[in-house]
């Protein structure tokens, strides 16, 4: 019976594998051989119009992510296995969009490529354009042991060497909280027209808050987006580049500071001072 | 910081106004007659809901919930995978400050399946799933949640799985969870007849739109489901990519739902939307329900488009030279690449009792199809299937 499901899985794969969408796509990810482990079956592959299959309704926001293929297989060890899905995202930013969705900042954190965590019997991490996510079942105590051992393994294989975004650098240390960082790659503040953005969440003597930084193709694309912000929130000023103090409907008073490709900015910051104090950060971002 | 009520309808672009009644309405019997237009009962749970809702999946933006909240949406839809838990965490931050009859919110969560045969195995224990329970609740900081579904099932077997079952009926009892659901993205006539025949059921949340070549079952299971007396909660209405490689039409949000709510017997539509925009211009589905002209025929165009759809013209009867039965053959086609379903496929195919060389000595296929399709490619592709043994399917 299991021989059957396993033919039937890899005969779906092959149907898979014969999609014309796929077959436009590059090379599905390579898995590596991990010693004392067998492949359990060959690995499925999934392209942007059958992820559904896969991760159900969950595939609605990898797709805003711009994913492009998704490799899987399992790698079992007696009554162990280990799940490996490889995702691969158009760019190292897309991929670390949908990491940081998915990253729970009360995890162990590892220096994994660009950033991995362990959290009960689960480890992810990106590097590059791929975002890893590795499951344990019947792991037992050696889990996290044996899901870094894969995890490193894997990453071994991906290209790199791999980094965070730089950008999140620029984001004032103080009263940052760690690893709660995003990359929202669509509808940014919940408006269409805005492109993509990456926020950074604050606490500071119970005032919790975040900033933000959009960031355009060039300096007219901006343009174009604040123009068209300004006009929808009905804050009338002239445009040019430098700070705005505007009130925004659904987000409150936010300060926004405009230079090139990027607009920094506030949200749910009521502290008038404090937002004055970002930006003159800001504007020493912009102006470095 | 907090967006008056004033202030958010004075910056809609659409006018949302007449919708203030809808969060008094929640209290409204369900016996009482549907005065307002765009409320619907949610079967035997007798809450009354506004025919759309929020599925807040796709987004961690708080102030477009906030919003939603505010203009009338009252049901919101989430799940302990979304986001790895973050998202019910973002819905229990906004949750905690306002009044617990104010909002009606059904989460979700599952247990590892087998993917191939979608059953459960001996890990999934009554334990695990209560722990699933749990965990949501301390997530959105509530004492209960109203409607708690069994997540992403495809099979009977899974769908009565007992454990889980089990684990519900205790949370319900516990006063954890109101009522039981079941949500489920394939196979689901037979997820939601099995949550039907299972009487433990309140509530299905079925994959449902225009796109799904099988949605005239589903529509039948919908309605047994309805007259049992379970709540219908649709949802995936635009249908997502599941055209595959066929599809390509892009399709107006508003003309997906509404044909959803074409069916009486769903009560509600979760709409995924990530702009305010959006959330505004769904809302205005409240106010008219009609399909226009250009909406039918865009949902005529994208059915097509998607290419999986026979529409059942008949067009095409009695061109064959080999009198294939082409509309039974295009149903297999779609049962193999619409959603995967070798078994069916298979079944239908041998079913048929084709000739051996289907397709003869024919060079050019002389059968028109209304929808453009090269019928001689899909029919090549689908009877491909007779020669797998059945084994391998079966």
């Amino acid at each position: 019976m299991k021989t059957r499901a396993w033919l039937r899985l890899a005969l779906l794969g092959l149907m898979l594998w014969a999609s014309p969408s796929l077959a436009a796509g590059a090379q599905p990810f390579a898995f590596p051989p991990v010693d004392g482990w067998t492949l359990a079956g060959q690995p499925q592959v999934f392209a942007p119009d059958t992820l559904y299959d896969y991760i159900n309704g969950g595939s609605d926001l990898y797709l805003k992510y711009d994913f492009q293929e998704l490799t899987v297989v399992e790698y079992r060890k007696d009554a162990m296995s280990v799940s490996a899905e490889v995702y691969r995202h158009r760019t190292p930013d897309h991929a670390f969009g949908i990491y940081s969705q998915e990253r729970v900042p009360s995890a162990e954190f590892l220096a994994i490529g660009a950033q991995g965590y362990y959290e009960n019997a689960v480890c992810n991490f990106i590097q590059r354009g791929y975002y890893v996510k590795l499951s344990g079942e019947n792991t037992g105590a050696e889990d996290r042991a044996i899901l870094l051992g894969f995890a490193r393994r894997i990453s071994e294989t991906l290209p790199g060497p791999s980094a965070l975004p730089e950008i999140l650098s620029a984001f004032p240390a103080e009263g940052k909280k760690a690893n709660a960082e995003k990359f929202i790659a669509k509808d940014f503040l919940g408006y269409g027209f805005l492109h993509a953005g990456f926020t950074a969440d604050y606490d500071r003597s119970g005032r919790r808050y975040q900033l933000f930084a959009i960031v355009g193709d060039d300096a007219a694309d901006t343009r174009a987006m604040l123009q068209q912000y300004l006009k929808q929130i009905k804050h009338e000023a002239p445009m040019a580049e430098g700070a705005y103090q505007v009130t925004d409907a659904y987000h409150g008073a936010m300060a926004l500071f405009w230079k090139g490709r990027h607009i920094w900015g506030t949200i749910g910051l009521s502290d008038a001072e404090l937002r004055a104090a970002y930006l003159k950060h800001f504007e020493g971002i912009a102006t470095r | 910081m907090a967006i008056g009520r004033r202030d958010f309808l004075k910056s809609t672009a659409t006018s949302l106004g007449g919708f203030a009644y809808l969060s008094a309405s929640l209290t409204r019997p369900p016996d009482a007659p549907d005065k307002f237009e765009g409320t619907r009962v949610l079967g035997r749970t007798g809450i009354r809901l506004p025919i759309v809702s929020m599925g807040v999946m796709n987004t961690d933006n708080p102030q477009l919930v906030r919003a939603a909240l505010e203009a009338g949406y009252v049901f919101l839809d989430t799940a302990q995978g979304y986001q790895r838990g973050t998202n019910e965490a973002m819905l229990g931050e906004i949750l905690k400050d306002r009044p617990r009859d104010s909002f009606v919110i059904a989460t979700k969560a599952s247990l590892p399946k087998d993917q191939t045969t979608g059953g459960y195995g001996p890990d999934a224990t009554e334990e695990a799933y209560t722990k699933k329970i749990d965990t949501s609740l301390k997530s959105l900081r509530l004492d209960y949640v109203d409607i708690y579904h069994h997540h992403g099932t495809w099979t009977r077997h899974a769908t009565l799985h007992e454990p889980i079952l089990s684990a519900l009926q205790k949370a319900k009892k516990a006063g954890k969870i109101r009522w039981i659901g079941v949500s489920t993205h394939r196979n689901e006539p037979e997820v939601i007849d099995a949550a039907t025949d299972s009487k433990i059921y309140d509530v299905v949340l079925p994959a449902y739109n225009f796109r799904q070549q099988h949605a005239a079952e589903i529509q039948k299971a919908i309605a047994r489901a309805a007259a049992a007396g379970l709540g219908v909660v649709g949802m995936k209405s635009m249908g997502g990519n599941r055209g595959g490689a066929y599809a390509s039409t892009q399709i107006d949000a508003r003309a997906c739902i509404k044909w959803v709510l074409q069916d009486p017997n769903v009560h509600t539509v979760i709409c995924g939307f990530t702009t305010f925009d959006q959330m505004a211009l769904d809302m205005t589905i409240l106010k008219d329900l009609t399909l226009s002209a250009a909406e039918r025929d865009q949902l005529r165009t994208a059915s097509v488009d998607a290419g999986l759809y026979c529409q059942g013209c008949g067009g095409c009867t009695g061109q064959c030279a080999q009198g294939l039965p082409i509309p039974d053959l295009m149903r297999a086609h779609m049962y193999l690449y619409g959603y995967r379903n070798l078994v069916a496929a298979q079944d239908l195919v041998l079913s048929l009792a084709l000739p051996r060389d289907v397709c003869g000595d024919c060079v050019a296929c002389p059968v028109a199809c209304a929808n453009g399709w090269n019928l001689k490619n899909r029919v090549r592709d689908v009877v491909r299937l007779r020669d797998v043994p059945a084994s391998f399917v079966a």
